[in-house]
Formats: C-alpha cells, sequence, structure tokens
C-alpha cells in the first residue's frame, strides 16, 4: 500500500468513527449500569445492530492501520517488523469477526 | 498562555525535558559527561553561567558539559556573543559555525535550553540560568557545536530543489502572475538552518528514510511554483510510506523557526496535493 | 582504530512543548484504546452467551481496578477523539497558525478532560 491509501484510509475511517463513536459514547452512557436484559434489548433492535456492526468496522480497520505506522516508526529490525505488523493485522480482522459474528448471534437469537 | 510566534521564549515551564535518563538509549560513545567550570573573574556582578556541550575527536574521550561563567556587563546582548567572548578570552577551543551574526545566514543554528534556534539571534536575557547550549540534535557531531550536516542536505538534494522544465526556454524571463509569485511567499526564505529538521521527534526515529520538514518545505516551494513543469514526477517520488509520511504532524518544525516559516502547513499541502490528484 | 562520532542528544534534552506533548498523548491514547478494544469486544461476546458471562464480565468491570481501568480508557477516547477531530482540521489545511495550533491544543484538553467527567457523572447516575 503507498503512503497515500494507507494516509486517506485512515482519514476517512476517523472520519467515520467521529459520529460512531459519539453515537455509542451516548447510547453506553444513557444504558449506564443498567444490567443484562437492557444491553441486549437494546443491541437487538436492527438500527443499533446495524451501526455498531459499522463502528466496530471503522474501529479495527482505523486501529490496525494506526498500529501499522507506530511500527513502521519504532522497529526497524525487518523480521520484527513484519511478524508485528502481520500480528497486528490477523489480531484486528480476529476481533473484529468475533465482535460482528457476536452482534450477530445477539439479533438472530430474536 | 498561548504561544503566537515562534519567537516566544516560555517564562514559565512545567517540564524541561521528557522524564528520561540523561543518557537514555544512547550509544556508548555517546554518553555525556561532565567537564571544566571556568568561573567568573573577581568583581562581577551580573553574570551567567553557559553549560556547553563539548566534544574533542583527537582526545579519544566521550563528549561532556563544561560550564562558562560570563560577565554579561562586558558581552554582546546575544548568545553568539557569549560564545565568541568566550572563545576569545576564556577557552579558544570552542568550536562553532558563525557568519552574518544577522539570522540570515543559518550557520549558527544549534539548540539552546532545550529548543534550535540561531545563536545570534537569541538574546541572552531570554534565556535559563545556566543556559544549556547543545549541538542540533539527533547529528554526528564532528567537533563541539558542528555537526555533520551532509546526509541532510543529501536529503535537500533529493527534493531535486531546482527549476524543472520541459518546454523549451523562452527569450526572456519566464514570467508570473504576482499571485503566482505569492505563493512562493513563506517558503522561498528558508535559509536551510535545520533547526526544524533537528527538532522533528519522526526524524530522529527515521533519520535516514524520512526526508524531514526542511526538505519537504523545499519540495513544496518547487511544487508550488507555476515555472516548474515536474510536478507530477516530484509527487511521485513522495508518494512511498515513509519520504513524506513519516510526518504525523507533531509540529515541532513551525513551533521551532528561527525565521517564522511554517514547514508543517507545507507538509499538509503536499499530502492535500497527493490526494487531489487521485481523484 | 578509528571512533565513531557521537549522536547529538535528542530525546534526553529537547524541551517538551504543546505541540510534542499532545502528539505523544495522541499516539499513546491510540495504542490504550487499541490494547482496551479486545475488552470492548469480549463485552458484546459476553452477552451473547448469555446472562452469567455478562454478569462475570460485569463483575470484572465493576471491581476497583476495572473501574480505574476503564476511567483511563474513557479519557483515552475522549482526548483521541478531541485531538483527532483537530488532526483532520489539519489534513483539510487549516489551523497551521502557531496561535491556533495552541489554542486548539489547550482547548482540546479542556474538552476531553470535561467530557470524561461528564460522560462518568451521567453514566453512573443514569443507569443507578
Amino acid at each position: 500500500m503507498t503512503g497515500v491509501t494507507h494516509w486517506w484510509r485512515q482519514r476517512v475511517t476517523a472520519a467515520a468513527l467521529i459520529p460512531l463513536t459519539l453515537w455509542l459514547v451516548s447510547s453506553l452512557v444513557a444504558l449506564g449500569a443498567g444490567g443484562y436484559e437492557n444491553f441486549v434489548a437494546w443491541l437487538r433492535s436492527p438500527l443499533v445492530a446495524v451501526l455498531m456492526i459499522l463502528f466496530l468496522i471503522a474501529l479495527f480497520q482505523h486501529m490496525a492501520l494506526g498500529l501499522q505506522v507506530v511500527i513502521e516508526d519504532y522497529v526497524h529490525a525487518v523480521r520484527v517488523k513484519v511478524f508485528a505488523v502481520l500480528a497486528v493485522q490477523f489480531g484486528c480482522l480476529a476481533l473484529l469477526v468475533l465482535g460482528v459474528v457476536s452482534v450477530l448471534r445477539i439479533v438472530l437469537r430474536g | 498562555m498561548p504561544v503566537r510566534s515562534s519567537d516566544d521564549v516560555p517564562r514559565r515551564t512545567l517540564l524541561r525535558r521528557f522524564p528520561v535518563p540523561r543518557n537514555f538509549n544512547v550509544s556508548p560513545e555517546s554518553r555525556i559527561e561532565t567537564g571544566k567550570t571556568w568561573p567568573a573573574p573577581v568583581g562581577t556582578t551580573r553574570t551567567r553561567k553557559f553549560a556547553i556541550y563539548r566534544f574533542d575527536p583527537h582526545a579519544g574521550r566521550n563528549p561532556r558539559i563544561d560550564t562558562f561563567e560570563i560577565d554579561l556587563d562586558d558581552c554582546g546582548p546575544m548568545v553568539l556573543d557569549a560564545l565568541i567572548k568566550i572563545k576569545n578570552e576564556i577557552d579558544p577551543t570552542l568550536t562553532f559555525r558563525r557568519s552574518c551574526r544577522e539570522g540570515v545566514c543559518g550557520s549558527c543554528a544549534m539548540n539552546i535550553d532545550g529548543t534550535n534556534w540561531l545563536a545570534c539571534t537569541r538574546f541572552i536575557s531570554d534565556t535559563r540560568e545556566p543556559a544549556t547550549i547543545y549541538p542540533l540534535n539527533n547529528l554526528r557531531i564532528i567537533k563541539d557545536l558542528v555537526p555533520d550536516l551532509s546526509h541532510l542536505f543529501a536529503q535537500y538534494a533529493l527534493v531535486k530543489p531546482w527549476l524543472q522544465t520541459k518546454s523549451l526556454p523562452p527569450e526572456r524571463e519566464r514570467l508570473q502572475l504576482p499571485e503566482e509569485r505569492r505563493r512562493l511567499d513563506g517558503y522561498y526564505e528558508c535559509i536551510l538552518c535545520f533547526c526544524c529538521t533537528a527538532g522533528c521527534p519522526s526524524h530522529w526515529w527515521n533519520p535516514q528514510r524520512f526526508l524531514g520538514p526542511a526538505a519537504l518545505l523545499q519540495s513544496w516551494r518547487w511544487l508550488s511554483d507555476s515555472r516548474d513543469e515536474a510536478t507530477g514526477e516530484r509527487l511521485d517520488e513522495l508518494e512511498d510510506p515513509f519520504r513524506l509520511y513519516r510526518c504525523h504532524t507533531i509540529l515541532n518544525c513551525t513551533r521551532t523557526c528561527p525565521k517564522h516559516l511554517n514547514p508543517g502547513k507545507a507538509i499538509a499541502s503536499i499530502k492535500k496535493l497527493l490526494i487531489e490528484r487521485r481523484s | 582504530m578509528q571512533r565513531e562520532r557521537p549522536l547529538s542528544p535528542n530525546l534526553q534534552i529537547y524541551r517538551p512543548q504543546l505541540t510534542s506533548v499532545l502528539s505523544i498523548t495522541h499516539r499513546l491514547t491510540g495504542v490504550l484504546l487499541s490494547v482496551g478494544s479486545p475488552f470492548f469486544v469480549i463485552w458484546i461476546v459476553a452477552a451473547a452467551d448469555g446472562a452469567r458471562s455478562y454478569a462475570a464480565f460485569a463483575d470484572m468491570l465493576g471491581s476497583p481496578l476495572g473501574l480505574a481501568l476503564s476511567f483511563m480508557w474513557t479519557f483515552s477516547l475522549f482526548f483521541h477523539l478531541c485531538n483527532g477531530v483537530r488532526h483532520l482540521v489539519w489534513d483539510a489545511g487549516y489551523g497551521f497558525e502557531l496561535r491556533t495550533i495552541y489554542t486548539s491544543g489547550w482547548a482540546v484538553l479542556a474538552v476531553s478532560a470535561l467530557l470524561t467527567v461528564i460522560a462518568w457523572i451521567a453514566g453512573l447516575r443514569l443507569g443507578a
């Protein structure tokens, strides 16, 4: 990936995360220490589920790109750098899939 | 509290250095030791101590900090005046670059009290007690306050800082509208002192692959020159993840420029141009 | 034997300024958020697994250590969000005058502290 595409994707996911994060934080604050039933009922609604999935996609893409830049800045030994970048990419993908599957499980349980 | 210009010397400091050990992550030959102290002559009232980085390439020892106490009533107002006085009257081996003594040549760029500036335009009254004088950061030191700038100049040459044209040269001058000439203001005035590049943390961690604010400012100077015809090629050179994109808008460069230029803004303009040409 | 020339000090002596301090804090909060994100995913997984897993997770989060870490994580979130907006404004090409850099920097610190406090007070009051 050239520097340009990386830079652009980081900014696009960042812009997407601004409204999504504000939505998530205000929703969680409103839920407060509500408990299991409230949380699941909230997450089950289609709009919330879609926004949550979009949030997870934007979050983990932004995270993977950001951590890659941090590794490139500080790690110079080639083998360590490649291993670290791969670990970050796979980790973020795994977390994303885990998160989306869990949201779908809650929604589809009905 | 907000800083208005790079001239602004802070009066109060919460933190003078980052809280790392003095010789943190420093290779053995670069570890700094304590050196000699030269007190002021008897009878002086207004004095200032200068703690100066010294390195003798022929002595086979590590760099050290020498402290000189100067009689301010017998010295010019600028830090460079103090350095010249020390060299003339106390220790003739003190070595530093200097030329114009008026802030236009860039020779006396050094780290004064933790930030990079020109010694000839920094008032002694704006320094701390003791004033700490180090060479420009993260550079190989030839002697005392003289760093090896060759790889910084090589990075500057890499951006091809000259007019590149494909069309035939005109009969007389290449013409430019006043608005087109104004686009160069704030970029052509760079004196290549390298205060910005030496103060850029990203350049500290990637000095070989990241070009640094000085070279990139000049790259923008040529990108925004209406007479230049190699815009595409110049941008192609900067597309990889390291040459331009190690810049994370830390903005130490804009904060420290002794000529009040804005390398951060220039680099942001290059990034914008790279995106615009893709859309 | 030729010794290598010494390297002049960089981080060891450079003055911390708002520019560099806020920038490294942005990076630090980004990394902290990344480290905390698996726990956010685990939260959703626990909810999908049922009431018992969720209760176990909620207990962990409600412990003194859990609350302290969550508070730090929330501040990191708001700081990274506000400073992120500042970054996007720079990327659009605006706000590079030194005065603006400094004013926006102090504003980011103030707003993120304020948002953290408001979010926690509101969260503790509303849910209870």
